[in-house]
């Protein structure tokens, strides 16, 4: 696992308590996860929408080529690819659902894999930081090979009634020169 | 063949058959032609001066970071003396990359192959074994120091070049430094970077995004058309109602260069009364800048500017700013006064290398800037609302990365290679009356006179020869 994400100190840190695999918790909070992969891969983006808490935070730091005594400095918080929270996600939902938002229209043909999924409790009861890897695999137009996004997210789950509420994202990508063109899909 | 004295490419096409000056066009094959592409990294990146970084990014003695010119990767570092340098990444023993980090800090950049050892300056220090003399008795040691290029801060910008004997960077911005200066000279401290660029792949020609800089204003309307459709930046029109029609903010006034450098000047006035409710002809040259002050700018640092730029530039700041534009071969940069949603309004400041990968891809680097004593929340406000603009994940670039691998493709065609790219739209003005700043200047709506001097100037190096 990669190092705990830092914005989560406006949420709760996670505790070394773990959820284990296959308890209830653990797998409605997989089945969120991978809900949400069917409505992004599905374009439901209103839907996907609804399921963001209002403070979200949805960030994706920069990554750095850096050597094995500096790996800290790998990740950058300063600068990074998505800055984000629950009103700028949102406005891009607007765009993304508008005439004229060429980057997604025609839209990318996407294939959201989440494994990996490790959740931890934290010190509010009623949210569980939640590790998934992610790979993503898009393809556009008519092109051959696809653009292949893979990450390691860092989500803050609250419940939310029967389900769960995204509080905050942090998406640690692999790549420190991205292979896709631009982020106009949510990851 | 192509010889010094018979400029032709390998199917009999002359080098300066291209462009076409008669009629404002370019052959599309130079979107993705490999054959040019190498020529151009000889007598495009290999002569020009060209943008890697801020020095704000390598603030300490050692620091250093890895960019590139044209094709080739190279060390940008600060020495003891804080004196920035630039020098090729490749080891003078056997060609392997000094540095396979993107930055570090280091008073000694060891070759990791057979541990020849560098200074931040380039200088060579020494080959392992010393006794042995590894590096032998052939060449001295004063010349197997890393390859360094002609290096130079403006604006704390760091440009660098291979052209030792060439133009000076001042000669090389001629005219258009005027109103550079009005964007990167205009404070006490001077501005700053908000951290390492992004940094990600277009599978198109560096040129698709390199023309585009060079002020196509007109791609707005079209591309960028959701600008007027939704959200905050929904253009109402007469009768209130959202009003797609960009056009009006299209007009101005555009600079160009015979160097290729171009800026688009948008007209302040109506952004004056739509956003703070003034009307600005009622308003002096401080007034304006108290009531809307320069993108990235404070009303507090406003006194700053009559410190640092003279009344002409300020008349322009404050009438016609220049707000987006490029650097010839390969910058953009973007100084817009954005609206928000409480009435506010915040300047996002950023400035993008196209840095060429073949002649099929290029890697779009993107920088956020602020000024150094711009207060914490300007700054993350800054930093925000770039990203979800411009960049990997900006919602306005979105559009132009997915556009430009579109027409590379389009120019391997065995006929669309043979098409044209069209520069006709023709300025039949010039200057406004009494317009206080050099270069060669027009007004109206934009037209496509600035792209072209672009490629004016392309076709002026790549025929100049080697």
């Amino acid at each position: 696992m990669q190092q705990a994400q830092e914005n989560t100190a406006e949420h709760a840190a996670p505790t070394a308590d773990r959820v284990h695999i296959g308890s209830s918790a653990y797998n409605q909070i997989v089945e969120y996860l991978y809900e949400e992969a069917a409505l992004l891969d599905n374009l439901k983006l209103q839907e996907w929408g609804a399921r963001l808490a209002i403070d979200l935070i949805y960030t994706a730091p920069l990554r750095e080529t850096r050597g094995s005594s500096h790996q800290a400095a790998t990740f950058v918080r300063t600068m990074q690819h998505f800055h984000d929270d629950y009103r700028s996600v949102m406005g891009r939902i607007m765009r993304l659902s508008g005439k004229s938002a060429w980057a997604e229209d025609p839209p990318s043909r996407t294939r959201r894999l989440v494994t990996n999924v490790m959740v931890h409790t934290t010190a509010k009861a009623d949210e569980f930081a939640v590790v998934s890897y992610l790979l993503i695999t898009r393809s556009r137009f008519n092109f051959d090979e696809f653009d292949l996004i893979s990450c390691e997210r860092h989500d803050v789950l609250r419940r939310d009634g029967a389900s769960f509420k995204l509080a905050c994202r942090e998406i640690l990508l692999d790549q420190a020169v991205l292979g896709t063109p631009n982020l106009a899909i949510f990851l | 063949m192509l010889t010094k004295t018979s400029p032709t490419l390998a199917d009999g096409t002359k080098l300066s058959d291209l462009v076409l000056p008669g009629t404002r066009e370019v052959r599309m094959r130079v979107l993705s032609d490999p054959e040019i592409y190498d020529l151009e990294m000889e007598r495009i990146f290999g002569k020009v001066w060209l943008f890697l970084g801020h020095e704000s990014e390598i603030p300490n003695s050692g620091d250093f970071v890895v960019r590139d010119m044209g094709s080739d990767s190279v060390i940008v570092s600060r020495d003891k003396e804080g004196a920035v340098h630039v020098m090729l990444n490749v080891c003078s023993h056997r060609g392997m990359k000094v540095s396979v980090l993107d930055g570090g800090n280091t008073q000694i950049h060891k070759c990791i192959y057979h541990g020849w050892a560098f200074r931040p300056n380039g200088d060579f220090i020494g080959a392992p074994v010393e006794k042995e003399c590894m590096h032998g008795k052939i060449t001295p040691k004063s010349e197997l120091g890393l390859t360094k290029a002609r290096s130079i801060l403006y604006g704390g910008l760091i440009f660098a070049t291979w052209n030792i004997d060439g133009p000076s960077f001042e000669e090389f911005l001629g005219d258009a430094k005027w109103y550079y200066d009005i964007l990167f000279q205009r404070s006490d401290k001077g501005l700053e970077v908000l951290g390492p660029p992004q940094r990600f792949v277009v599978r198109a020609n560096w040129k698709a995004a390199g023309e585009q800089s060079a002020a196509d204003g007109y791609h707005t309307l079209t591309l960028h058309r959701w600008l007027g459709e939704v959200g905050n930046y929904a253009k109402k029109g007469a009768d209130g109602e959202a009003s797609a029609d960009l056009s009006p903010e299209m007009y101005g006034v555009e600079v160009s260069s015979p160097h290729g450098h171009a800026l688009r000047c948008i007209d302040l006035a109506r952004k004056i009364s739509r956003l703070t409710g003034l009307d600005p002809k009622a308003l002096n040259v401080q007034q304006k800048l108290e009531a809307l002050p320069p993108a990235g700018m404070t009303k507090e640092m406003v006194p700053q500017l009559a410190k640092h730029l003279s009344p002409a530039q300020l008349e322009v700041l404050t009438s016609m700013p220049p707000q987006v534009g490029g650097m010839f071969p390969n910058v953009l940069f973007g100084f817009v006064y954005i609206p928000q949603a409480d009435g506010s309004v915040v300047g996002s400041l950023t400035m993008h290398a196209y840095v060429p990968r073949g002649p099929d891809k290029l890697e779009f680097v993107n920088w956020v800037l602020a000024e150094k004593d711009a207060p914490p929340e300007l700054r993350e406000k800054i930093l925000k609302q770039t990203i979800q603009l411009f960049g990997t994940s900006g919602m306005v670039e979105q559009d132009d990365s997915d556009t430009w691998p579109h027409m590379t493709l389009s120019a391997k065609g065995a006929m669309g290679k043979k098409q044209t790219l069209k520069y006709q739209a023709v300025y039949e003005t010039t200057a406004p009356k009494g317009w206080p700043g050099p270069g060669i200047v027009n007004e109206g709506f934009t037209k496509d006179d600035t792209q072209w001097h672009w490629w004016l100037y392309w076709n002026e190096l790549m025929n100049a020869g080697a």
